[in-house]
């Protein structure tokens, strides 16, 4: 069975490879590894970009093999980062804590220490009490679970409501989006209770792991998010192949057929959108350590957008695509918006970069929309195939 | 013969506009029907209505030997109940292959999990090959349905009808567009499957109908005008008059 899937889609078994590939050689590369050719920090950004390409992958599920064009799984994204997040900062600021009242004559009682804690975490929005939504944040294995059924929950009862009145196309998206914008509004607001546009911060500092340094903890997340993105990619693959694959394929072309076909449309789509709407908080939680940081931002309509342009340019209704689209646009953004690309001096004005970035992005996501609706993964169409019959 | 399916008294408008009037057929199992009218007589909406795109204002659609109303069931729920449709504009996914295409339509559990985990998948291969040799595709298999034919299309549709294995087959004009040759072989493939099943097809052309050699309903403005054989219908005062009045 195994073989005829991988015989079935040669494609997964050379997207593998290539990411193996890359897994090595980023890790010789790395200060880890002593050669330091790569820094930690670019490190870092490599880690960061292949938990966005796992994202996008699931973005490519849901938009170009399903047909719902979501504006909302960056916020799913977010939420999974969130999750994770609180964890981390909690029990960093516990280990603090607790070895700030070791000096103490008394030991510090339970509640002494988690008064303590919330004072820590939350005298930025001036409250000091833990709000109800911290309520696992001590225990790893609940908040990781919380990765995974937050984003997996909010999806299935949004899905359910959405699709049960058969909203679709452009009045989806609209709804997507409007989800978005409530979520990262709601997320601003300090009575929340997660800090409001502070965000969470330190989340590069793992928990009893101090002893362990940067370079090779940034090694670790970067093995982490290759192997999720592998794991990701496979899932995907098998989803979007065989029967199953077919009808969600056949529900993006069209909708209707596939009910007088007797298949029932809305749970296809739910379970798209709610595997996918999980997958994205896996990205999330493991793209936010990496980060250091998040906040309110993140989860802005915006970047929800730039997920669908990644997919676009890259190549909808194909796996690799997405990834591509997503490596090269996340990572052409940020060496654009970093700096370090040559401003442009036209004599009578300066293009500097960092300005005019969004612009050409914009313009390529136009072009790529009206003159290769196949994106850059469709110059693999063009390499002849055995067996091609066209 | 027994009654399959009993239309009665259904009435349905749009923005005031009687679209289907009053109207009562009752299909029988297995049968071969006709349903002819000039344009706007409510045919298309007819199928709408048992197949549960559109709700009726008033009247009862009645099922199988249970007599169960397909009113309250939704498009899909009354698709794996066993009525399968055929669209006047072939609508076949283009996209994948002819294989694809008859393989989504054989009748198999349809639960998302049912299809990931490919259960009770037995003798996928056997039956798809059954519907492509009864449809004459077995050579286009592996082709994407897109590169067909338009009467190729038509016929691919039709097949995944059959692979349904419906009760009861509503055909929208199975003959659009097609050559004489190609005509005469979708009579076949129709005339064959009505041995064993219900068959109603709307179709303008008279001679497709006359070929069918069977049972013809004419509607005019929502609700029947007359029922019978061609050459009975044909002679019917009011029938001529909406035909030839015009």
């Amino acid at each position: 069975m195994q073989n005829t899937f991988i015989a079935k889609n040669p494609s997964v078994l050379w997207f593998l490879l290539g990411l193996s590939l890359f897994t090595v050689i980023v890790s010789i590369c790395s200060e880890a590894a002593g050669t330091a050719l790569i820094s930690t920090s670019f490190l870092k950004t490599l880690g960061k970009t292949l938990c966005l390409c796992l994202v996008a992958v699931a973005m490519d599920v849901v938009w170009g093999y399903c047909g719902i064009l979501s504006l909302g799984h960056f916020a799913f994204f977010g939420i999974g980062g969130y999750a994770m997040g609180m964890w981390l900062m909690y029990d960093r600021t516990k280990d603090i804590v607790v070895a700030s009242l070791e000096n103490n004559i008394l030991p510090a009682t339970m509640d002494e220490i988690t008064d303590a804690i919330g004072a820590q975490i939350f005298g930025v929005v001036g409250s000091f009490d833990f709000p109800l939504i911290w309520a696992f944040s001590h225990s790893l294995t609940l908040q990781l679970l919380a990765v995974i059924l937050v984003p997996g929950l909010l999806a299935l009862v949004f899905g359910w409501l959405a699709f049960r009145s058969r909203v679709a196309g452009v009045y989806l998206s609209i709804l997507t989006q409007a989800m978005t914008l409530a979520l990262s509004l709601y997320f601003f607001q300090n009575d929340t209770g997660l800090r409001g546009n502070n965000g969470l911060s330190g989340l590069q500092n793992i928990p009893g792991l101090e002893t362990v340094s940067q370079a090779t903890l940034s090694l670790w997340f970067f093995w982490a998010s290759a192997v999720a993105l592998a794991a990701g990619y496979l899932l995907f693959a098998w989803m979007t192949s065989g029967k199953f694959g077919s009808v969600v394929r056949a529900i993006r072309d069209n909708e209707a057929r596939v009910r007088f076909l007797g298949y029932h449309v809305e749970s296809y789509k739910l379970c798209i959108f709610t595997t996918t709407a999980m997958v994205a908080g896996v990205a999330g939680a493991l793209y936010y350590p990496q980060a250091g940081i998040i906040n309110p931002a993140e989860i802005a309509p915006m970047a929800s957008i730039y997920l669908a342009v990644w997919v676009a340019i890259g190549g909808r209704g194909r796996l690799y695509g997405a990834v591509i689209g997503a490596a090269v646009v996340s990572l052409m953004s940020s060496w654009f918006t970093g700096g370090s690309a040559p401003d442009i001096n036209l004599g009578i004005y300066v293009v500097q970069w960092t300005d005019w970035w969004l612009m050409l992005l914009g313009l390529t996501f136009v072009a790529v929309t009206l003159f290769f609706p196949k994106g850059i993964g469709g110059l693999f169409d063009l390499i002849p195939r055995k067996g091609d019959r066209r | 013969m027994s009654t399959l399916l009993e239309v009665s008294g259904i009435s349905v408008s749009f923005d005031g506009f009687k679209a289907i009037n009053n109207l009562s057929i009752q299909i029988a199992e297995p049968e071969l029907r006709a349903i002819i009218g000039p344009n706007g007589a409510g045919k298309t909406t007819f199928m709408d209505i048992v197949t549960g795109k559109t709700k009726p204002d008033e009247g009862y659609v009645i099922w199988g030997e249970k007599s169960v109303s397909l009113l309250g069931m939704s498009e899909s729920q009354i698709a794996q109940a066993g009525i399968g449709r055929k669209f006047q504009k072939p609508t076949v996914f283009e996209a994948q292959t002819v294989r694809e295409n008859i393989t989504m339509a054989l009748k198999n559990p349809r639960r998302p999990f049912d299809l990931l985990f490919n259960k009770a998948a037995a003798n996928t291969e056997d039956r798809v090959r059954a519907i492509s040799d009864d449809i004459g595709l077995t050579d286009a298999l592996d082709l994407v349905s897109g590169a067909l034919s338009h009467g190729q299309k038509q016929w691919l549709e039709i097949g995944m009808l059959l692979a349904q294995d419906p009760r009861l087959l509503l055909v929208d004009e199975p003959a659009a567009g097609m050559s004489a040759v190609e005509r005469e072989q979708t009579t076949d493939i129709l005339v064959r499957a009505a041995k064993t099943r219900a068959v109603v097809v709307v179709e303008h052309d008279m001679d497709f109908i006359r070929r069918l050699n069977c049972k013809v309903t004419v509607l005019h403005q929502g609700s029947v005008l007359a029922e019978g054989s061609l050459d009975h219908v044909t002679q019917n005062r009011d029938v001529i008059d909406v035909y030839l009045g015009r």
